[in-house]
């Protein structure tokens, strides 16, 4: 079963002569464990597309299904609750916040889903020390590198163990080293550890580091390149 | 040619056989799927060196084995090694396979260039998507001339993408326009009027 799986998905922005659809029946699979990488020219939906995906924003018409529930059918808790345990949001400019620590920002998701203080900070630590950042719990984003920030955020989005993580522009905002590193990151969330990745880029050479690439142009899917050809990661 | 000049550049640093010189090459290249050398090649350029007095046999050695003929620059060599180093390397930037087959393929009934394009694209992402995990599996100290010759690879395949992206953007406008066609002379004699 595809993991994320997106039907006839539209989105149309405005009403009447000035509506703008920025999103034309797309329809998408991702399977678990999958690195896919969304590209076109700015303006092309792909951002859109993520939103909707992530239920940060409704459909027009068509739905999105993770992990089989149509995210249509929930009310606003539900959503919220789905998207706290199933998802995990990467930004381009981190969106860490800067009175907390490193420690404190990772553990943030779970604090907020009601675990407790203890149990949420040992997976924060765990997931910091998985993302090379065993040396740096204690420190506020502002003592980071751009690159370590995000790191950060991988952690953040990991700590709650969801299926799915969603990154838009997650080198957008770095240097040429560092956003190697951090699209070398985002490949291991999906090679080893198992989660479906799907990150929107405007750079042919982060995209290249996924198995698969969708071409986005005007709302509508016009390509599909598959890079990696062997059989995908086992659960 | 530039196994020539490599195989005079790795005898300068020292002599060596033609089993050597292959090995050092691969060495500096980062193996053979980067650029194959044949041992065909590596005799035949050192016997043709040797012919034109750049490298000469020093010395033959025999370790139970068949002979390894050990060779080393000559003076002459090393003026034609240090030729090299100071002039440019001329490179080819025009004559372009993929260029003609997608102006040909505008004007043909039977071909859809934007297919072609795609094809390309698919093509092209999948070279740096092996680059790129190649690169990966490196260590940046150990490893540093050839994640150079990576870098090179990778920053070309950027620049071809972005030439597609390009001229995918521009293609009806290319269509509209007739294709190239060489200037028509008339034949022969002008006509008597």
């Amino acid at each position: 079963m595809s993991i994320v799986e997106t039907k006839e998905l539209t989105k149309v922005y405005g009403s009447g002569d000035t509506a703008l659809t920025a999103l034309n029946h797309v329809s998408i699979h991702i399977q678990a464990g999958e690195f896919v990488a969304i590209m076109g020219p700015s303006g092309c939906g792909k951002s859109t597309l993520l939103h909707l995906v992530g239920g940060l924003d409704r459909a027009t018409s068509g739905g999105v299904m993770i992990e089989g529930h149509n995210l249509s059918d929930l009310n606003d808790t539900r959503l919220a609750e789905l998207r706290r345990r199933k998802i995990g949001f990467v930004f381009q400019f981190f969106n860490l916040i800067p009175v907390l620590n490193a420690l404190e920002n990772a553990a943030l998701p779970l604090l907020l889903d009601g675990v407790p203080l203890k149990a949420a900070q040992k997976k924060a630590a765990e997931w910091l020390d998985r993302v090379g950042l065993s040396d740096r719990h204690t420190h506020r984003p502002s003592q980071l590198s751009g690159g370590q920030q995000q790191r950060v955020a991988i952690a953040r989005a990991l700590v709650s163990e969801p299926a799915i993580i969603l990154a838009d522009e997650p080198t957008g905002n770095l240097d040429t080293h560092a956003a190697d590193e951090i699209v070398g990151l985002l490949r291991q969330v999906s090679s080893q550890w198992g989660r479906a990745v799907v990150m929107v880029t405007h750079d042919p050479r982060i995209a290249a580091y996924a198995d698969r690439i969708i071409f986005l142009k005007d709302g509508v899917m016009v390509n599909e390149t598959r890079l990696e050809a062997g059989a995908l990661p086992a659960q | 040619m530039s196994v020539r000049h490599a195989i005079l550049g790795l005898l300068a640093q020292k002599p060596r056989h033609g089993y050597e010189l292959r090995s050092a090459f691969e060495a500096l290249i980062g193996g053979e799927q980067n650029w194959e050398v044949k041992p065909a090649q590596i005799y035949t350029t050192l016997s043709r060196l040797e012919e034109s007095g750049l490298v000469a046999e020093a010395a033959i050695e025999q370790d139970g084995g068949p002979e390894k003929h050990i060779f080393d620059i000559t003076p002459a060599g090393r003026e034609e090694l240090g030729d090299w180093f100071e002039g440019a390397v001329e490179e080819v930037h025009q004559r372009d396979e993929f260029y003609l087959k997608l102006m040909l393929s505008i004007n043909d009934e039977f071909a859809d260039p934007y297919a072609v394009i795609h094809v390309q694209r698919s093509s092209l992402f999948r070279d740096l998507h092996g680059l790129t995990t190649q690169r990966q599996a490196l260590n940046g100290m150990e490893n540093l001339a050839q994640i150079l010759l990576l870098d090179k690879a990778v920053m070309h395949l950027e620049a071809d993408l972005r030439w597609l992206d390009m001229v995918e953007g521009r293609l009806d406008e290319i269509r509209s326009h007739p294709p190239p066609e060489p200037e028509t002379r008339p034949r022969g004699r002008p006509k008597k009027s």
